[in-house]
């Protein structure tokens, strides 16, 4: 059964029957977006002091992305108003310009701001001490500008010390809270008092194990024939692995953690039992992604697989200008560590939540768009025009539904 | 967009207003991001700043560029919009209840009857607007325009009034 597609309103219902539908959609979207909306509120009402990490987000780039929001509403409704005029090259030059605007905004979140987080890094320290003699010795390297020793003179600061006094102003307070009051310092104090107070940065190199793998033996227990346990041996790059196999002895003498992983997991297939040692650590010089306290802790042969790392420290919650004052941290310190993703924490996981539907959003609509610039679309025009004016204006609604949702969600992440 | 709004003129017209609306929004970014570098400021403040210009930014986008200022009868999206917040508020409402964050309004105890008024609300308002929108698709559709001119004049002075 056909339906036939009415163009007109609805003497009923006002609108064309499209049109309602939309508007129906967009109340559903109303109630996702604002559910997530009233979680985001009441877990930035009910955080605890110096947890809110909102100081981190750069507010020139949501702006950016914002503006960049902006123009594309304002062409999308452009193109809607060419077709109206019967003027189909306009809508297909504002629509392309509104293609362009969404993609521009994926890139910058998906490319960049995303990805920046994904490298970026707070560390826990078990001991106080350490955390302490760390912030002395990074941030001792940077606090000697004219506007800290100015603040060197007062008494009370006289006895906090530079360095501490560096990390409470510029980055404890920039990060955590909007102004600088009695509340941010006591917030500070307590974090640094029970060695809470997790220090920032980038990781720009480190020291990883370099593994020695020795069979111990090989039984026939997991099914696998003594050809077929040569032969996974020979895989592996063993060059004599007949005695290898009955013998024991050393399989690589020293090589990376994959490899060493990776035989450890076939041949423990094949029916071998294998030991994992640490013979020295490597320095690599390396901006890694997504590393977690398991990735740098993990024991082998009752070594971790990191030793040391290089650590960049933040010079400003949100800003890149300094130079950064490297610290080395031994993995032994280190209570957690944990790159700016969604387990970081609550204001991560709802950040990366919305912003992350929000874009799915604009990604679907791209899809949309392109539809309607391919002559598969455009097909409609040509049979109907009034139909595809329509089809675009309620594709135009669902963006400005998109572009408002961004309205708001700059402020609250961006901001407070 | 109501039929008697397509006239070349009154698309030019808009087209006039849809740049100076993405003006407005332009400005409204640059004059919250300005606050916030500039004037150092509490929390709650700055929650008021931002969402209320948020709020007058959402505004011009709703009446303008999604056209709400034209569409007269609009009696179903407005519907929609409004049943929409009162369901909202209905879940949201429960949500709080079951957390205990509830307003007790100065009183030890809230009557159960409140919840359980709240939440009927709740289902009753979406269920009544199903069978309303039902109704109303199910009836024919005259695709002639039905309007009457007394309809059609009262609307040409609204839009002198508005503009």
């Amino acid at each position: 059964m056909e339906i036939p597609y009415t163009v007109k309103p609805r003497p009923d219902t006002g609108l064309y029957n499209a049109k309602l539908g939309i508007w129906l959609f967009l109340a559903s979207e109303v109630m996702l977006f604002g559910a997530l909306f009233s979680s985001y509120v009441l877990l930035r009402v009910g955080a605890a002091d110096g947890t809110w990490s909102m100081g981190l987000m750069d507010v020139i780039v949501g702006a950016g992305n914002t503006m960049v929001l902006i123009a594309s509403s304002m062409f999308v409704v452009l193109a809607w108003a060419q077709l109206k005029q019967g003027d189909l090259a306009g809508y297909k030059k504002w629509k392309w310009a509104t293609v362009g605007c969404a993609v521009l905004f994926l890139m910058v979140k998906w490319s960049y701001e995303w990805p920046s987080k994904f490298k970026h890094y707070d560390v826990w320290f078990k001991d106080t001490a350490v955390l302490h003699a760390h912030v002395n010795e990074g941030y001792g390297k940077v606090a000697g500008t004219e506007e800290n020793k100015a603040a060197l003179r007062d008494e009370e600061n006289k006895a906090l010390g530079l360095p501490r006094l560096y990390a409470e102003k510029k980055i404890y307070v920039g990060r955590y809270f909007k102004t600088d009051s009695k509340k941010s310092q006591s917030a500070f104090t307590k974090a640094w008092e029970d060695g809470s107070l997790a220090l920032s940065g980038h990781i720009n190199g480190y020291e990883e194990a370099e593994i020695k793998v020795e069979i111990i033996g090989w039984s026939s227990d997991k099914g696998v024939s003594e050809a077929d346990a040569d032969k996974a041996l020979e895989n592996q790059g063993a060059k004599s692995p007949d005695d290898l196999r009955k013998n024991g002895g050393t399989l690589l003498e020293k090589t990376d953690y994959d490899t060493a992983k990776l035989a450890e997991y076939k041949l423990t297939k094949a029916g071998y039992s294998l030991a994992l040692s640490v013979v020295g650590y490597q320095y690599k010089e390396a901006h890694p992604y997504f590393w977690r306290t398991g990735r740098v802790n993990e024991d082998i042969g009752g070594k971790p697989r990191v030793l040391s790392i290089d650590f960049g420290l933040d010079v400003n919650s949100g800003d890149k200008k300094e130079h950064h004052p490297e610290v080395k941290i031994f993995t032994k310190d280190i209570k957690r560590l944990n790159s700016y993703e969604p387990k970081h924490s609550t204001f991560f996981g709802i950040y990366y939540t919305i912003t992350g539907l929000h874009a799915a959003h604009v990604f679907g609509g791209i899809i949309v768009m392109l539809y309607n610039l391919l002559p598969i679309g455009l097909a409609t025009w040509h049979r109907d025009r009034e139909q595809f004016a329509n089809r675009i204006e309620s594709f135009g609604l669902f963006w400005h539904f998109v572009d408002l949702v961004w309205i708001f969600l700059f402020p609250i992440l961006y901001i407070l | 967009m109501a039929d008697s709004h397509d006239s070349p003129d009154f698309i030019q017209y808009l087209i006039k207003l849809f740049y100076m609306v993405g003006g407005v929004l332009v400005a409204g970014t640059l004059i919250t991001v300005l606050i916030d570098v500039l004037i150092p400021m509490p929390l709650v403040f700055a929650a008021i700043i931002g969402l209320s210009i948020a709020l007058v930014k959402s505004c011009f986008v709703i009446a303008i560029f999604m056209h709400y200022k034209w569409d007269k009868k609009l009696i179903m999206i407005t519907w929609t919009m409004v049943l929409t917040f009162f369901f909202f508020a209905g879940m949201m409402g429960l949500i709080m209840w079951a957390e205990g964050d509830i307003p007790k309004l100065h009183r030890p105890e809230l009557p159960a009857i409140w919840p359980i008024l709240a939440s009927l609300l709740g289902i009753i308002l979406p269920a009544s607007f199903t069978v309303l929108t039902i109704k109303l698709m199910n009836q024919p559709a005259v695709l002639e325009s039905a309007q009457t001119p007394k309809s059609k004049a009262k609307r040409t002075t609204r839009k002198k009034k508005t503009t």
